[in-house]
């Protein structure tokens, strides 16, 4: 077995609310091996974002880690100083955000965005940071790269500002990038470009990824392993093979048959799940699917499942259902 | 054939490196107010910094055969009550006038903006503090602190600056127009900061939560660098406009003090206390008020034009 990089367990995240606090993460178990690429699914809002943005201590105001353990090479996250944090952001775990066009400083020209952290967490002289900044943009496949260190982002494209924005997260060469739905704010061929650009990087600098995003079908081609989150638990943990071939919750089966397909026999309807995801602080008593699932039995409206092997404990494949083997005779 | 033109200028567009600041010069540079306001300025401010070459004669000589003479050749403004050249008068109040505002400005908006930034960007405990500072100091009206620091600070200061001298024998020490100007400069600072302090603040709490202040923290940058580099850069547009009407404000101002006697005391001139002199004779002799007051008006006025055409530049999403 390879080694665990990142292993969060039983992590609770909870919003302060006029009527007292409110859960929207409720005991997330995840990890993340070295060299892995882990794609985290889920609809808005599910707690994708939250999960990852806890680890180092980004959530927004009102929002707080209530209960958990995030062990990142040993140690907890959640227990750093201030001054360890610093150390970790940026240096050990990169992070690359959703919206391109607003996640760079408009003020500043790219060249000096890329050599912050560099000068920050590698000590390094102003010239070799800038150097060192012209590789990092040719590594990402930016034309003219260090001519380009003197644009100011509103001069690039969006594919050209994510591609800047993967090279700040991956300049103090981290451990784990931590990517949140980089790709949602591009259009599909930029998109192609992008993810195609991660493998190589992964392959290339041997790093673990997190990849959050809502598309099944972009995920795919690009993780190992795939964590579908639902209401802020998760439902099902699974290689990336066995989830297409044989997903065994209730959701992660509507979330497949929710991926438009131009050549079904029934291409004109597009399937979707019924109803909307509990609100936070409306959590049902048992299953958080179970208003919405075609297959609830009286105790998932009782009892909140497991997250458990579903065949035998050997297998990496486990799911949070009480009717799982149901659903997969189903199927 | 004809196609070609049409798409040439698009891909210079593109390729060109226009910086914000560009930008925004080629939309102030548009509005004709803006630019006249700024043509006046920059000739205010060459006579500022050129006026000892430029008055033809001594601003404190006295000519007693040729008192309170009107505008003519010899004396373009015309001569006050005591046969000293106005025109030269005015000249060195302009110098007095920018002094106090850039200075006074100076202060007053660094004051604001590291006070707004702070309590904006941190919130809480912090911000209530300063928050209450800026309510206290602005419901206080103006004219009366600047009077009180000055009648309760000038003796302890003199006394200080006399003591100094006996001390060390430098005449840096006997000379009256530094306390002059620190109180001036120090009291006017004092009313002046709660504006900028509150404009910073609002601009932080709106930028503070940003992505890419986010992506900032997320690169493990210290809080100083996010503040200074991140956030504040990005609340500059507003701070402008507000310190280009800000040293128009500084000036009125200085000449509002000058001319209840709180101000800069002669015989330094100040547009303020010329006004306050040929306010008495102006039936008389109406060029002694018009000078100054024409002046002060112009350069006034200017500074607020500016200030409009800078907002409109700095915004483009604002007018267009």
């Amino acid at each position: 077995m390879s080694e665990r990089l990142l292993e969060v367990k039983d992590l609770s995240i909870e919003i302060a609310t006029r009527r007292g606090p409110a859960t929207i993460v409720d005991g997330i178990d995840l990890h993340v091996d070295k060299g892995e690429t882990l794609g985290i699914v889920g609809e808005s809002g599910c707690g994708k974002s939250l999960t990852m943005l806890s680890l180092v201590r980004l959530l927004p105001n009102k929002i707080r880690v209530s209960n958990g353990t995030a062990a990142f090479a040993g140690r907890d996250l959640l227990q750093l100083s201030s001054r360890e944090l610093r150390e970790v952001r940026g240096g050990k775990i990169g992070f690359v955000f959703q919206d391109p066009m607003t996640s760079l400083n408009p003020v500043m020209k790219i060249g000096e965005q890329l050599i912050e952290p560099l000068l920050y967490h590698r000590e390094m002289s102003k010239a070799e940071a800038r150097k060192r900044a012209g590789e990092l943009l040719r590594l990402v496949g930016i034309p003219g790269a260090e001519q380009r260190l003197d644009s100011y982002p509103h001069e690039l494209s969006g594919g050209m500002r994510q591609r800047v924005m993967i090279a700040i997260g991956l300049a103090c060469e981290p451990e784990l990038l931590i990517a949140d739905e980089p790709t949602t704010a591009l259009d599909v061929t930029i998109q192609a470009q992008i993810v195609d650009l991660v493998k190589d990087l992964r392959k290339r600098l041997g790093m673990s990824v997190v990849w959050i995003t809502h598309d099944l079908a972009l995920i795919a081609g690009l993780a190992d392993r795939i964590c579908v989150l639902y209401a802020g638990t998760v439902v099902e943990d699974a290689p990336v093979e066995q989830l297409f071939a044989e997903p065994a919750h209730p959701y992660t089966r509507g979330l497949l048959a929710s991926i438009p397909r131009m050549d079904g026999e029934d291409a004109e309807r597009l399937n979707s799940i019924g109803g909307t995801p509990p609100e936070p602080g409306r959590r049902p008593a048992g299953c958080p699917f179970a208003p919405r699932c075609p297959m609830a039995q009286e105790i998932c409206r009782t009892t909140v499942p497991e997250l458990q092997p579903l065949r035998g404990e050997t297998t990496p494949h486990r799911v949070a259902c009480h009717v799982a083997n149901r659903v997969l005779e189903a199927a | 054939m004809t196609a070609q033109p049409a798409i040439a200028p698009l891909a210079a567009a593109d390729d060109a490196t226009v910086s914000l600041w560009r930008d925004a010069w080629t939309r102030l540079s548009r509005n004709k107010l803006a630019v006249a306001s700024l043509a006046v300025i920059a000739i205010l401010a060459l006579v500022a910094i050129f006026g000892p070459w430029l008055t033809p004669y001594d601003f404190l000589s006295q000519d007693l055969e040729a008192r309170n003479l009107s505008p003519n050749w010899a004396h373009p403004f015309g001569t006050d009550e005591l046969g000293r050249d106005v025109f030269s008068r005015v000249i060195y109040g302009t110098r007095t006038a920018f002094v106090v505002a850039i200075v006074v400005t100076g202060i007053a908006a660094t004051l604001g903006v590291v006070l707004g930034a702070v309590a904006g960007y941190f919130g809480g405990l912090i911000d209530r503090f300063v928050m209450w500072c800026t309510d206290t100091t602005m419901s206080v009206p103006q004219l009366l602190l600047v009077v009180v620091i000055n009648a309760s600070l000038k003796p302890p200061l003199v006394n200080f600056m006399e003591a100094q001298y006996e001390l060390t024998r430098n005449p840096f020490f006997r000379n009256s127009i530094i306390v002059d100007f620190v109180l001036v400069f120090g009291s006017m600072a004092l009313i002046l900061w709660p504006p900028y302090a509150r404009l910073i603040r609002a601009q932080v709490l709106s930028i503070r939560n940003r992505p890419y202040v986010t992506a900032a923290r997320a690169l493990g940058l210290s809080t100083p660098i996010i503040i200074s580099r991140y956030v504040i850069p990005n609340s500059i547009g507003p701070l402008i406009v507000a310190i280009s009407a800000g040293l128009g404000n500084a000036m009125v101002l200085e000449s509002a003090f000058s001319f209840l006697g709180v101000g800069v005391n002669p015989p330094i001139p100040s547009w303020g206390n010329m006004i306050s002199d040929g306010l008495q004779v102006w039936r008389n002799h109406a060029h002694l008020l018009a000078a100054p007051a024409i002046v002060l008006g112009l350069a006034t006025v200017a500074f607020s034009f500016l200030g409009d055409g800078l907002n409109d530049a700095l915004n483009p999403k604002g007018s267009k």
